[in-house]
């Protein structure tokens, strides 16, 4: 093996054509990711609260709606968003932008049933209390019920954003230049290391998705025990 | 502009047809900005540069030309050979250089400019493994997802088995391990593929074609304006002898993949 | 209106296509099934020697995409396979078996299905493992004073409970394998999505070539997870008859 390849295209891996072009490889990777990350976690707490608060047929509309994200690949959306969207509402993102709304709205469906699912595994008493205290809803939802939910949501949420960070990986069906993207164009040029450049790109993915899964988990044990101690 | 009622997504398609009667020109000349698809990684069509880290090539130097006579910035979508048509019908790109084949059946979805480019269905194999056409129809072969060359060999060679790849250096890569036994494409296209082989000694691409193709600009269907600013331009530029500079620029005899040029633009 | 419909022949072109994915995740969700529970065993063994590689396997696989697996399957780890062995994974071949004749599948088939076990498999080993945290250590405490061995109380006590636990997100990780293996369309493996992108090259009739293909998937997940529901209502019941 001949890792010489990996040496000699490293910016392009990492940063793309930047400075002189767009910001892609492993920066766009990350740029990807935390947009879609926050937008889903914002979606998906919208959503569960939306789920834990609603009855009926709007409960059941959410559900299905949320289950057709769910039951979606990914690969299959991107399509979607990208090139069917322009044609049937006129409506046009672009590539950066499909592969962010996608992830997202995947990723919040998702996040959205691991909300419901902590705000209902708090005791029923926890809502009484607070609006015996004279809260409404609305507080005792943000002063009460999520302070104890999130922390219990926290490993769903890590796991939803890592698989993220790998699904940004389908950008590449439509030409985003993310880490794959760059990737496969350098071995497509070089031709015979495709070995070693899917190795490297793996590690790549691997440490930062590890260090998201390590670094969120340090965060989980220092907050946790802030918990127990008030 | 009303059509028959079809398909839901058909009606809101035509709809905006008609709302969009604004000529794509014109909105080009508004933006600044003229958006091109073109290959990344099929040299010398279109391929990401190792220097600049910038894509380059013959069908670049055509985008190129043409942002410059429109007078606006270049701004280049990388595409693979299956996206081109939903780039265009999505409205993702204004035109499409990427050694498009002009069939019949893709000019009912997008407007073709006149040819520029001539060339003939071709395969790569390992050396003494494919000598005719006959042995077609008992191989393994690797094609590119939507190219006519996949349509022209199941239509031809309907005993052969087709796998498909998102872009011909994928084909190529299976090629060299072993998973199929030949590759077809475009003859120019594989010619400036093996020209970037390490071990090209291997190879070979024997010397019969299953198709003559011409190769055009693909454009929006039913602007008609563009199309015919196009295709002047195409002829423009075959007149003051640019056309020439460009193809001796990727196929002279000095380059990598020298090539004697048969086509020139309004010949056909 | 008839005209904006698929032809016959295109429509048989997804609906193989739809087997393939049914057939691929289907057989990479067994072999996962299998592989994770091991996996999980291997993680939870009391010596590091199984442990640590166990996690490194978990975490490696976990935390790659898989995308980047399967190029690796196909074209990276080709390329390092001596010329031979390659050569005889392509070629067709035929076993006969009692009465049922076996066709060894083409490369495409093999790495697809690899691909996506592996990677699925250390999703179902991290499933077990919450399930098998979620038995009391009472249970297995009161097993081994019942004069169990080790290996019977993980037989007969631990794992039997486990799987149920880890049931509703094993389903989960079924529906996951049928979602990602469209995914293999990337190294020319003739499933669900591949068959639409080639619909769609022959016809362009691009919204009816994915739309078909995404309401099959839909359809798919929507009766794993009626299923799933369904194994739901009927635990209960069963555990009524013990």
């Amino acid at each position: 093996m001949d890792f010489s390849v990996i040496a000699d295209n490293l910016s392009y891996f990492l940063l793309g054509a930047w400075p002189h072009g767009p910001l892609g490889g492993a920066a766009l990777t990350l740029v990807l990711s935390i947009s879609s990350a926050l937008a889903s976690g914002a979606l998906g707490l919208v959503l569960g609260v939306a789920l834990a608060t609603t009855h009926g047929p709007a409960h059941q509309g959410l559900v299905l709606a949320l289950g057709f994200f769910r039951a979606i690949p990914v690969l299959m959306l991107i399509f979607w968003t990208y090139f069917l969207l322009p044609i049937v509402f006129g409506f046009n993102v672009p590539g950066t932008g499909t592969v962010v709304v996608a992830l997202s709205l995947i990723g919040g469906s998702y996040l959205a049933h691991s909300v419901y699912a902590g705000i209902a595994s708090l005791p029923p008493g926890q809502w009484q209390a607070a609006a015996a205290l004279g809260l409404r809803r609305a507080d005792a939802l943000r002063h009460v019920i999520l302070p104890q939910a999130l922390p219990i949501m926290l490993p769903s949420f890590l796991n939803q954003w890592i698989a993220l960070i790998k699904d940004s990986s389908l950008a590449y069906v439509i030409g985003v230049g993310e880490l794959s993207f760059v990737a496969t164009q350098v071995s497509n040029r070089e031709m015979v290391y495709p070995t070693e450049i899917f190795l490297f790109v793996a590690l790549l993915y691997f440490i930062i998705c590890s260090s998201l899964e390590l670094g969120a988990g340090a965060i989980a044990r220092r907050y946790g025990s802030a918990e127990k101690q008030t | 502009m009303i059509r028959k009622f079809r398909f839901l997504a058909l009606l809101a398609l035509s709809a905006l047809a008609g709302v969009a009667q604004a000529d794509r020109l014109d909105d080009i000349r508004k933006a600044g900005v003229l958006r091109v698809a073109a290959f990344d990684s099929n040299p010398p069509f279109g391929f990401v540069d190792p220097k600049s880290k910038q894509i380059v090539g013959l069908d670049v130097d055509y985008a190129r030309e043409l942002a410059s006579k429109l007078g606006v910035k270049l701004q280049l979508v990388p595409t693979n050979p299956a996206n081109r048509i939903p780039l265009l019908s999505a409205n993702k790109v204004d035109i499409v250089l990427a050694n498009f084949t002009i069939t019949e059946e893709r000019a009912k979805q997008v407007n073709f400019s006149i040819p520029y480019f001539a060339s003939g269905q071709q395969f790569i194999a390992k050396k003494g493994t494919l000598k005719s056409a006959d042995q077609l129809g008992s191989l393994r072969i690797g094609v590119d997802k939507g190219t006519t060359n996949e349509i022209v060999l199941r239509e031809k060679y309907p005993g052969a088995t087709l796998v498909a790849y998102d872009d011909t250096p994928f084909a190529f890569t299976a090629l060299r391990n072993g998973n199929v036994q030949a590759i077809t494409q475009d003859g120019p296209k594989l010619i400036g593929l093996l020209a970037n082989v390490p071990d090209k000694e291997n190879y070979e691409i024997p010397p019969f074609s299953i198709s003559d193709d011409l190769i055009g600009a693909g454009l929006p269907k039913d602007e008609t304006r563009f199309t015919e600013y196009v295709n002047a331009f195409l002829r423009e530029l075959e007149a003051s002898g640019k056309a020439q500079k460009i193809y001796d620029a990727w196929f002279g005899p000095s380059t990598k993949t020298p090539l004697t040029r048969i086509f020139r633009i309004g010949d056909k | 209106m008839l005209d904006q419909l698929l032809a016959p022949k295109y429509v048989g072109w997804l609906i193989d296509g739809f087997y393939v994915t049914l057939a691929v995740s289907a057989l990479a969700s067994a072999a996962a099934t299998v592989l994770g529970l091991l996996l999980c065993l291997a993680r939870l063994a009391p010596t590091r020697w199984l442990a640590w590689p166990a996690l490194a396997w978990l975490s490696l696989f976990r935390n790659t995409p898989l995308l980047v697996q399967l190029f690796f399957w196909y074209f990276g780890l080709a390329a390092l396979m001596p010329q031979g062995l390659l050569e005889w994974l392509n070629t067709p071949h035929h076993w006969h078996l009692a009465f049922f004749g076996v066709r060894w599948p083409p490369f495409e088939y093999v790495a697809g299905f690899t691909g996506l076990t592996l990677f699925t498999a250390a999703f179902i080993a991290e499933e077990f493992r919450a399930g098998v945290r979620g038995v009391p250590p009472g249970q297995a405490v009161a097993a081994r004073a019942l004069g169990l061995r080790p290996w019977q109380v993980w037989r007969y006590v631990v794992i039997p409970q486990a799987f149920r636990i880890a049931l509703p997100p094993l389903l989960g990780q079924y529906m996951n394998a049928v979602k990602n293996s469209s995914l293999t369309m990337a190294i020319g493996l003739a499933e669900l999505s591949y068959a639409s992108r080639q619909v769609e090259t022959e016809t362009f009739k691009t919204f009816q070539a994915f739309g078909i293909a995404t309401l099959l998937y839909i359809g798919t997940v929507a009766v794993i997870e009626l299923a799933g529901q369904w194994v739901q209502r009927r635990r209960p019941a069963l555990g009524a008859v013990r």
